[in-house]
């Protein structure tokens, strides 16, 4: 413990002495960080709408006009039974035809030209999450339009599978640039806790000739490493809020479309950047002071 | 204490040390001579594991110093207080963070440190310069900054490699008797030196190194 405290002293030490050098690899990283940030958050808000709509997202299996009750609740029946459906509304032409009134609204008039009710009852199946893939949910639909008494069954095929294949990409994306952005941390605080080994070579060598274990010896560099990542990680999510901020307050005056999908941005989006740059920065340190030889 | 047995060293192909065989007893003060070069802090080096032999076999205390394994060699020298001839003192570190240095790392508390540094700077007599850079000390200040350090973790034997290099004979007086009080404590004291005024009529046992052998043993 106390051998701990007396590396994070001289790991301060050093922090404060070489704060130029310091300085830069904290910027370095922080910018490396913000970037992934800022990138990770347009995926997060993506995905966030994405679960948002295919909420709202469903089948609607229109009925033959006619049907009986009985061919109703059988199909009810079946729909209730698959593993994939999440919730069944049973909306019958009388409620439709309610709705597309209030929907026309003055406009509604053009109905009264309607001897019979022209809409068709009808179920809105919502799906699970996991089942709104675009080949699934197309699947589906072809095996309901096979069903006894279904007319048509409508989906947003468009949107499904766009809103996927962005989702995915931008995955794929946050995997390369992170991973990127995680070997260049790396390397940056490999260089600076280089640089700082090297320049206390001597020192070190004392240290060892008068009995340091290596842990000793090691410590002050991997605390060093460590509180810069984590200096750099904090640094980034703060400009991350600030711009976080400053969008949500400026953006809707020209885009007022932003507003509503830059609404996701939880605390936990700011805890991975410090977090990310600790376990980087301790790792460079650990391979830049590398094997202790005696 | 210390005990050689059939030690070689080579550096690349050059012979340092051949066939080398002695015993330090435990509790001992003796010297090793020879002229410059004659492998004197290499056979030091040995003892504290900075330098491995090529053969033969270096018992320290209870171990066999040429195969240590490196996790272990630290705490055998947590037992070996060494003088470097070449001092190794932290130029940016206080003569107090110097001598302090060598009790940290036995993660000992801040406080008994600090009572114990004071203590050994005050038997060598350089309190008044605790707070001094080395650079800013003399040769012989200096020195004994050296012999604090190495004596400070009270080790159970202590080397010192030239201790009176390039000081007067008056001020290398102090610094023996400095070493005899150590070695009256129970400390086994191993000296390095080629000056012969240092051992002359102290009694004890000297092993001159001359042409990479042990080339006697005297009681001076
Ligand atoms: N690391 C090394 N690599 C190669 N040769 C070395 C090394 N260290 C010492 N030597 C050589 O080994 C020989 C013995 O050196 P050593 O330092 O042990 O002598 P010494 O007796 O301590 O001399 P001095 O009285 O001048 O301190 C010298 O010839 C020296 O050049
Ligand atoms: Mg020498």
């Amino acid at each position: 413990m106390r051998i701990f405290i007396f590396a994070l002293q001289t790991a301060l030490r050093s922090l404060w002495h070489e704060k130029w050098i310091n300085l830069l690899t904290v910027l370095s990283i922080s910018i490396g960080l913000l970037i992934l940030s800022a990138f990770m958050t347009i995926t997060l808000n993506i995905d966030f709408v994405l679960k948002r709509w295919s909420k709202d997202f469903g089948l609607v299996v229109y009925m033959n006009d006619g049907l009986s009750k009985d061919s109703e609740d059988a199909l009810k029946n079946i729909f209730e039974k698959d593993p994939d459906v999440e919730g069944i509304k049973y909306i019958p032409k009388e409620q439709a035809l309610q709705e597309l009134r209030l929907a026309l609204g003055l406009n509604s008039s053009i109905l009264e030209g309607f001897e019979n009710n022209p809409l068709p009852s009808s179920f809105e199946l919502s799906l699970k999450r996991e089942a709104l893939k675009p080949e699934l949910v197309e699947r589906k639909a072809e095996q309901i339009k096979q069903m006894n008494g279904v007319e048509d069954v409508e989906y947003g095929e468009k949107w499904l599978s766009s809103l996927n294949t962005l989702s995915g990409v931008l995955k794929i994306g946050s995997l390369f640039l992170g991973s990127a952005v995680f070997i260049a941390i790396v390397f940056v605080t490999y260089s600076t806790i280089k640089i700082f080994f090297y320049r206390r070579k001597d020192e070190i060598e004392t240290l060892k000739l008068l009995g340091a274990t290596r842990s000793f010896i090691r410590l002050p560099f991997l605390l060093e490493g460590l509180l810069i990542g984590v200096l750099g990680g904090a640094a980034s999510s703060l400009v991350l809020y600030g711009l976080y901020a400053f969008v949500i307050h400026k953006a809707p005056d020209y885009l007022p479309s932003v507003s509503a999908i830059m609404l996701y941005l939880p605390l936990k989006v700011y805890v991975p950047a410090p977090l990310a740059g600790a376990v980087t920065g301790f790792l460079g340190s650990f391979i830049a002071v590398g094997k202790i030889r005696y | 204490m210390i005990q050689f047995t059939n030690v070689s060293k080579f550096y690349d192909e050059d012979v340092v040390l051949k066939d080398i065989s002695f015993t330090i007893e435990k509790g001992e003060l003796a010297y090793i001579t020879g002229p410059s070069g004659a492998g004197k802090t290499t056979l030091l080096k040995l003892i504290y594991c900075a330098e491995r032999p090529d053969q033969g076999q270096i018992v320290v205390a209870h171990w066999d110093v040429g195969k240590l394994k490196q996790g272990t060699i630290p705490y055998l020298r947590r037992n070996v207080g060494i003088v470097f001839q070449d001092f190794r003192l932290l130029s940016n570190k206080t003569v107090f963070d110097n001598v302090a240095l060598a009790l940290r790392i036995h993660d000992m508390p801040p406080k008994e440190i600090k009572e114990k540094v004071s203590a050994v700077l005050k038997e060598v007599k350089i309190s008044h310069k605790a707070n001094t850079f080395p650079p800013h000390l003399s040769g012989g200040e200096q020195q004994r900054v050296v012999i604090a350090r190495a004596m400070v973790s009270k080790p159970t034997v202590l080397l010192a490699d030239e201790p009176t290099g390039n000081l007067d004979a008056e001020t290398s007086k102090t610094i023996t008797d400095l070493f005899k009080e150590i070695n009256a404590r129970g400390t086994t004291v191993l000296i390095a030196t080629h000056n012969d005024a240092l051992f002359h009529g102290t009694g004890r046992r000297v092993f001159h190194l001359r042409d990479n052998c042990i080339e006697k043993e005297t009681i001076e």
